[in-house]
């Protein structure tokens, strides 16, 4: 079965893309470099027009039927940030900055410490004992050593000699491993987003689009 | 350079591009005639089928749609699986993207792939979708807050009192289920800090293989689970009889990595045999 005109047309502009990128597979070359910065033009556009949608719908729809005019005051700080584009005024940009940083900070600070710091470190050490299955124990025990060991790895200001440097060389051990499964998990994405690709190729662009299957 | 010719010095210097040819010509093989490798599932998978399963009908689940575009192949077996198993369910299902693209994956999926009307699903009553909006960190925490302080309307600009399913939700107490999908690595740190610290929101993830080993510090002990990349994608389509294209990307990835496996060796074998020979 045929495809309509405008699905077809789809599928050819995004082999073209996908041919695109996978030309740098065989060197740096022009028709990757179009295709690259066309791609990069389109996302930046789309981007740019739906976080504007987003200001619309949510910032000035609700000013207009609702009568929220506090609403004003981020639309207001928001515009500020375009200042930059004049030195003469380029200071003003400063304060939406300020004001993104400073609520940032503060709506991060209560769950970094109760959350990342407090709450991974107490299960650290109650990992170990909270399971009774075997596995699960010596799971939590190298989890609690590893945590340990790796952390004296970035102990600076004593000499690493003797039981700190023990653990520091273990603690090593521990980061490489953990490193080597980062970028086991990375290769693993870069095949599975190949893996897309080709099956795109094959399964609809040659099969339906060319085949008309 | 004498030593240029031993075959160690050979090992090492295949060009790259044999690579890419033998590791694409292996990924074609099952894309063409699907192998049907066996695969079994992790207890972090069940545990993420579970956290939808085990919730009452007429559960609310919001899902913070983080995903792009250029990361679709590797999620989309996730996401189909997880849209398939929502729907096949008496849950109401409140979807926001805080990633421009998150819509456009949206409007696909619905169209194309899994039609909430095949499972009975109504707009506006069993589902509703906020649309984008560019929230980060501040905005994640107004949200559970209040959703009416970040959104006013739905992606079609109806404003959210007029939609029935909306009429009593509007912040984490009314929330029984957060799935948080996120493809930059430290996101994963946003759920922890502004829904499951504050509120002890139940949340499960869905992320890049990539991110996996960043989220796992958090489950079980606060997320209740997360899928990270295609492989557990898969394995929710045979934990939820859910279908979709996650085995096939199975098949072609476990064929994918023997070419690159093979480099692997013989590019160590080179450098411990230039090594242990003095090159």
């Amino acid at each position: 079965m045929a495809l309509p005109f405008w699905d077809l047309l789809g599928l050819w502009v995004a082999a073209f893309f996908s041919f695109s990128v996978l030309s740098f597979l065989w060197k740096d070359n022009l028709y990757y470099k179009f295709g690259q910065q066309f791609v990069v033009g389109v996302v930046v556009a789309h981007n740019i027009l739906t976080s504007m949608q987003a200001v619309y719908n949510n910032g000035v729809v609700p000013i207009m039927t609702k009568g929220q005019i506090t609403l004003i005051v981020p639309i207001l700080v928001g515009i500020l940030a375009y200042t930059r584009l004049s030195r003469d005024i380029s200071w003003a940009s400063k304060y939406p900055v300020a004001i993104m940083i400073g609520v940032g900070t503060g709506s991060m600070v209560v769950g970094t410490l109760r959350g990342q710091i407090i709450g991974q470190v107490s299960m650290a050490i109650t990992d170990v004992f909270k399971s009774s299955a075997p596995m699960d124990m010596l799971n939590g025990l190298i989890i609690f050593v590893g945590t340990v060991a790796s952390l004296t790895f970035f102990v600076f200001t004593r000499e690493h000699r003797g039981a700190l440097g023990g653990s520091a060389k273990l603690g090593r051990i521990f980061l490489m491993i953990s490193l080597g499964a980062n970028w086991a998990a990375e290769t693993v994405w870069y095949l599975t987003q190949m893996t897309g690709r080709v099956m795109f190729l094959y399964n609809e662009w040659l099969l339906k689009g060319i085949l008309g299957g | 350079m004498s030593g240029d010719n031993t075959i160690w010095d050979k090992m090492g210097s295949i060009d790259y591009r044999y690579v890419y040819a033998i590791t694409i010509v292996l990924i074609l093989i099952p894309v063409i005639r699907p192998l049907g490798i066996p695969m079994k599932t992790t207890k972090i998978t069940v545990d993420y089928f579970n956290a939808i399963d085990n919730l009452p009908a007429g559960s609310i689940v919001a899902v913070s749609m983080g995903g792009g575009m250029g990361t679709l192949d590797e999620l989309e077996s996730a996401f189909l699986a997880t849209w398939r198993v929502l729907f096949q369910r008496d849950l109401k299902v409140v979807f926001y993207s805080t990633t421009a693209d998150g819509p456009i994956i949206l409007d696909y999926h619905f169209k194309e792939k899994v039609k909430p009307e095949n499972y009975g699903k109504e707009y506006g009553v069993d589902y509703v979708r906020l649309g984008y909006n560019p929230l980060g960190e501040p905005g994640e925490a107004s949200f559970a807050l209040s959703i009416r302080s970040v959104y006013s309307t739905d992606y079609q600009g109806t404003p959210l009192d007029d939609i029935p399913l909306m009429q009593n939700i509007d912040s984490h107490e009314d929330i029984d289920l957060l799935i948080y999908i996120y493809t930059a690595c430290t996101s994963v740190e946003i759920v922890v800090r502004q829904w499951i610290v504050p509120y002890n929101q139940p949340s499960v993830g869905i992320t890049l293989g990539c991110c996996g080993p960043m989220a796992s510090p958090y489950y079980p002990g606060q997320l209740l689970s997360f899928l990270s990349g295609s492989g557990p994608g898969a394995e929710l389509e045979i934990v939820g009889n859910v279908p979709g294209p996650g085995a096939l990307i199975n098949d072609a990835k476990n064929l994918g990595i023997i070419g690159l496996l093979i480099f692997l060796v013989l590019g160590n074998a080179s450098y411990w045999g230039k090594r242990l020979t003095g090159g």
